[in-house]
Order: C-alpha cells, then structure tokens, then sequence
C-alpha cells in the first residue's frame, strides 16, 4: 500500500474484551466452523488497522504487496483503466471481505485498489498468513474458498456485462450487494446503505452515467427499486431477480460446507 | 428476447432505442447497452438500415 493512502496507522490491537476484528469475515459463509483458535489465529495475522479517507487509491497496480486488506467498513472496490483513462470498475467491496487476499499468492496485483467510501481496513501481514498455511490447513481452505469466492462473482460479473441488458445489469448489481449485505447483516427491510455515485454505479454496470440514471428511473418507476442518497430500498425482490437472472448459488452461502461435509 | 431459431446468438428481435438528455441509449438485444450521441446514433442507424438491405438481398439469393 502506498504510505500516502493511510491517514490513521496503529490502532489498538486486538484484545480478550472486544469483538475480533475479522468476525465478519466468511459470516454466514462458513465461519460457523471455524475454531476459536481459527479465530485467534486469523486475528494474528492483523498487524494494524488503518482509517483511509473515500475516494483514495491503497494498493496500485504491479506495486509489490506486502499485506491484504479485510475491509471493516465502507465501500471498496477494484478497478482498471483504459488507455484513455476510462475507468471499469470490476469488484465492489464490503465490509467482511478480504479485499485483496489474492494479493498473498500473486505478491503483487494487476489491478488497482481503492476506496469509494471512508473505510476502515484491518492489514493482515503476509509473513503472518505464511504461517497459518503452513501450520493450519482447515483455515487456509477457508482462506482460498474466500478467493475463489471472488473468482466465482467475477465470472457472474462477466456473464452480466456479457448477457444483460442495461436493467438487467443493475438489477443483478443491486440483488448481489443486497444478498451479500444481508450475510454480513447490514440489510434491514430491504434497505441497505451503499454510498456510491451513481457513476460508480454505471462504471460497474458498463453503461453511461446518463444511461445509468434512466435505468434507476425506469426501476423506481416500476416499483422494484430505489437508490436514493446512497440508500437502497430493495421494493420487489423477485422482480429485480428475474429481471436480471439473479441466483445467487454463485455467493456459496452456508459456505464450502453447504452440502454438509466437513473442510 | 428470442435467439434466431437455430442460430443461438443470433437475434431475431430489435434492440429498444431511446432518447434522454441529448443522448440516444440503445438497449438490447443480447447485453447491448450503448449511449450515443444523436450523430452516431443516426449514422448508426443509416448504417444498420443499409446492412439489413444488404443481408436481405443475400438470403434472396441463397433461397
């Protein structure tokens, strides 16, 4: 990460009398079957927890990595560039998601990395994850299973862009984040915050902002949905499932141990 | 929205073209999902008319 992207370092480190800073992490995704020494291992690995500003690029492209980031809180998201400085957004982020655990592996990214929102991030070191893969496998199988988690919602994504059309492509955009949201319990009565622009919203649906803001009209309009000040009203559920050829088996929840075997 | 029957991929139904703000969306078929300035759109669409005309007069000749 940059040293220009981290405005606050050193927070307090975990301790017996708070709530561990990775318990969102895999929530309802197989957390249920990690250990609490899973637990406490996982927590070793933070080596600090920073607070970053919105709209701040953490890690750039081919820039040596070093930690991932869990996102506590905020919207993040990954993004590339055209040639012409265009941006494609190619995976929002929230809260419980370790941004960038693929970046422990690959030891640098292809991508960039960056806030949409203010965030906090709790900095998992890579020398500290060498040790759980070297001495837990249970838990770095749950590790993996949450980057094949975004490899499963990055082939979702591609079948969006490829597939739907403009509604469709915000439709499924909303129906994932609000089932993703709703696993890290932020979903209340269908409503959920997500702070973003609405060219935030376009450049992840690959559409035009102007294009982008007809079809939230056209799905308000309808009564499926409203987006409102960074506040998402989920109106008819079904609807915006079917409009947009949601399932969303892609999410695995109930984690790698859905079909009732043990990891 | 259909596929050309046979032909997957193919479409046999027209994309919904609208305007909004100066500007012409075309929606479908099949993931199209394109903002157009009102030129572009317009040559775009001489230019699709002028193909359909070119791809009818092929399957004239093939039967």
């Amino acid at each position: 990460m940059a040293a220009t992207a981290i405005d606050a370092l050193h927070l307090d480190k975990a301790t017996a009398d708070r709530p561990p800073l990775t318990g969102l992490f895999l929530k309802e995704r197989g957390r249920d079957v990690m250990t609490a020494d899973d637990v406490a291992a996982l927590e070793s690995t933070i080596d600090e927890v920073v607070d970053l500003p919105a709209r701040r690029i953490v890690i750039r492209r081919d820039e040596r990595v070093r930690h991932s980031s869990l996102l506590l809180e905020g919207v993040m998201c990954r993004y590339m560039d055209d040639r012409h400085g265009n941006r494609q957004i190619v995976a929002f982020h929230v809260p419980g998601d370790f941004v960038d655990l693929h970046g422990f592996a690959m030891r640098y990214l292809d991508h960039e990395v960056a806030t949409l929102t203010r965030a906090k991030v709790a900095l998992a070191g890579h020398d500290r994850l060498d040790e759980i893969v070297t001495h837990r496998p249970r838990l770095t199988r749950l590790l993996w299973f949450s980057t094949l988690l975004d490899a499963a919602m990055h082939r979702e994504w591609v079948f969006r862009l490829g597939r739907l059309e403009a509604d469709g492509r915000v439709a499924h955009l909303f129906c994932e984040l609000h089932a993703r949201l709703a696993m890290v319990d932020l979903v209340r009565d269908g409503t959920f915050r997500f702070p973003v622009t609405q060219i935030d919203l376009a450049e992840a649906a690959g559409v035009t902002p102007v294009h982008l803001n007809r079809v939230l009209r056209s799905l308000r309009e309808r009564g499926l949905m409203t987006f409102r000040s960074g506040e998402v009203r989920m109106l008819d559920i079904d609807s915006l499932a079917a409009l947009a050829d949601f399932d969303p088996g892609y999410l695995y929840g109930g984690g790698p141990n859905m079909m009732g075997k043990d990891i | 929205m259909s596929a050309s029957p046979g032909h997957p991929g193919i479409r046999s139904d027209a994309g919904r073209a609208t305007a909004e703000e100066g500007l012409v969306m075309l929606d479908g078929p099949d993931g199209v999902a394109v903002t157009m300035t009102a030129g572009a759109a317009r040559r775009t669409g001489e230019a699709l008319i002028a193909a359909a005309g070119v791809a009818e007069e092929q399957n004239r000749r093939q039967g």
